[in-house]
């Protein structure tokens, strides 16, 4: 997809150098969420973001949706800072699930999801051919009717995830995408990921389930305080497909130290 | 840009509808009217006018209860909930957002007040059937520019609770500036009055620098009071054109200008 001012998505993603500090209250001293990371997420690369609570990684993917500006550093979409891009032009190609994600209680789902194509600029029948895809894909086709306060956590989860997904996003960025999903919601999700790789999109997620991230990702980064402790790309990789090397190990030789 | 402000004006509508609290803010409404059915028997003198005044500040009453309770609560539960952060990654501006939710709030007011005035006319036409000789000077048309400028001073009330949801991180701190606001919109008008009264009258309650201060105030906090035509209602008086018209500018000229501010500081904001 192209942006507005001929920038493409097909890019890599560059996160340089990023700080971000918050005040927790008016007189505490401020916490330091991200300091000084740099990462690269290739076009068409299942990317996964792992760490402990606090790590910093929701406050990563906030920064790159532009929901908060970091205190130093940018991220690019290429060579160009994302401050330079339109951001309804990026945000048109990225879609986005929160952890939790909190939708509007009162609506249906088909409403709800109609908002999104909507606020997308889809037509209306692009929008009905989506809706019906993607909830019957996601298992929830059946509760399009229903209001959203009447929703478990699982259908929660799944109906944020066709929120995320119905404009067909080049880059979907997830943030816990598995939290509180059953088995068969976790499978589903998977599938759904690795789908999306096959399309050619990039997916960037966070999640604390590593043998999900190990299986699902092309590149994967430990954060931890903040910073980049360790990544993993093709090579190490296939040692934990292989079971030569197991990406558990590897995290808590590299964040168990600190806690 | 016009679809995905008028998107979101229809869900905060549609979110503000389904709102139980709706339902008690309309009963409380159609039980005012109700009342002012059974007790109109009751006033020996000036009945029409008493059923004019009451009606239209059970639908001012009603709408106040609206924007501030559950308007205030449609702005906060996006904030609060970090609903807004799946908003805001859609491709809103955080203009649109503004448009978007503050078009919502209004879209909610007018579709409740267009509801409650059905039944304040069938509840005034009742009465007017009942006792024709007390409406002598009632005018319908009076009685529809007084329930528009109610409408009006809501939106601006709407464009108030926006502005402050913009710029604070609380609903309460919200609430407090809302009302706050509104209440010295309403009352400074005849506090002016009357120390520029006493004044002409030669006592002096307020010195001049104090009531320049007012007057300042009175400039820069929406004037509530220009929007109140009760009185024109109640008696039946005719109204002059240009000041519905100036009365509307003002009006609309002071909402366009809080949203405004309200995207100006918005798009400052973090999201966390």
């Amino acid at each position: 997809m192209a942006l507005s001012n001929g920038v493409c998505l097909v890019s890599e993603i560059v996160i340089d150098a990023l700080y971000k500090k918050y005040k927790p209250g008016l007189f505490k001293k401020p916490v330091e969420a991200v300091a000084g990371l740099s990462l690269r997420v290739p076009k068409g690369t299942v990317y996964g973001l792992v760490g402990p609570n606090g790590a910093g990684k929701s406050t990563t993917i906030r920064m790159l949706l532009n929901l908060i500006r970091p205190d130093k550093g940018e991220v690019r979409i290429g060579n160009k800072s994302i401050s330079a891009v339109a951001n309804a032009d990026f945000l048109q190609a990225v879609g986005y699930l929160p952890e939790n994600p909190y939708l509007y209680d009162h609506l249906t789902l088909r409403e709800l999801l109609r908002f999104a194509g909507k606020a997308c600029g889809m037509t209306a029948e692009q929008i009905a051919t989506r809706i019906e895809a993607l909830t019957r894909q996601t298992g929830i086709a059946h509760a399009l009717k229903r209001r959203l306060h009447t929703f478990s956590k699982g259908m929660r989860q799944r109906a944020g995830l066709c929120f995320a997904l119905l404009h067909d996003p080049e880059l979907v960025i997830l943030d816990e995408p598995m939290s509180g999903l059953d088995p068969l919601g976790r499978k589903m999700v998977c599938e759904l990921i690795l789908e999306l790789k096959l399309q050619g999109k990039t997916v960037f997620f966070c999640s604390h389930i590593l043998s999900d991230t190990e299986r699902l990702c092309d590149r994967i980064a430990i954060l931890d305080q903040g910073r980049l402790v360790r990544e993993f790309e093709a090579e190490d990789l296939l040692a934990f497909r292989a079971g030569k090397r197991s990406l558990e190990d590897e995290f808590v030789a590299a964040v168990g130290g600190t806690h | 840009m016009l679809q995905r402000v008028w998107a979101l004006a229809m869900v905060t509508c549609k979110e503000g509808i389904r709102d139980r609290s709706l339902y008690g803010v309309l009963l409380f409404a159609l039980f005012v009217l109700g009342l002012n059915v059974a007790v109109a028997g009751f006033f020996m003198r000036d009945l029409g006018k008493v059923t004019v005044d009451m009606n239209l500040a059970a639908l001012s009453f009603a709408g106040l209860l609206l924007v501030f309770f559950i308007g205030i609560n449609l702005m906060a539960k996006d904030i609060d909930k970090k609903t807004i952060q799946l908003v805001l990654s859609k491709p809103f501006s955080r203009g649109e957002y503004i448009f978007g939710k503050y078009f919502g709030l209004v879209l909610l007011v007018l579709s409740t007040m267009a509801l409650l005035l059905v039944f304040s006319s069938a509840t005034v036409a009742g009465v007017h059937s009942m006792y024709p000789a007390y409406f002598e000077g009632f005018s319908w048309s009076v009685f529809f520019w007084a329930v528009a400028f109610i409408a009006l001073q809501l939106a601006l009330l709407c464009a108030i609770v926006v502005f402050f949801s913009a710029i604070t991180t609380s609903s309460f701190i919200t609430l407090i500036f809302s009302m706050a606001t509104y209440l010295v919109g309403v009352t400074l008008e005849e506090v002016l009055f009357y120390l520029k009264s006493q004044a002409a009258a030669g006592e002096v309650v307020a010195s001049e620098s104090l009531r320049s201060v007012l007057e300042v105030v009175a400039w820069l906090v929406p004037n509530f009071a220009a929007f109140d035509l009760k009185t024109e209602a109640a008696h039946g008086l005719a109204l002059e054109p240009l000041r519905l018209l100036t009365t509307a500018g003002y009006g609309f000229s002071y909402i366009l200008l809080l949203l405004w501010l309200a995207t100006l500081i918005f798009r400052r904001r973090e999201f966390n």
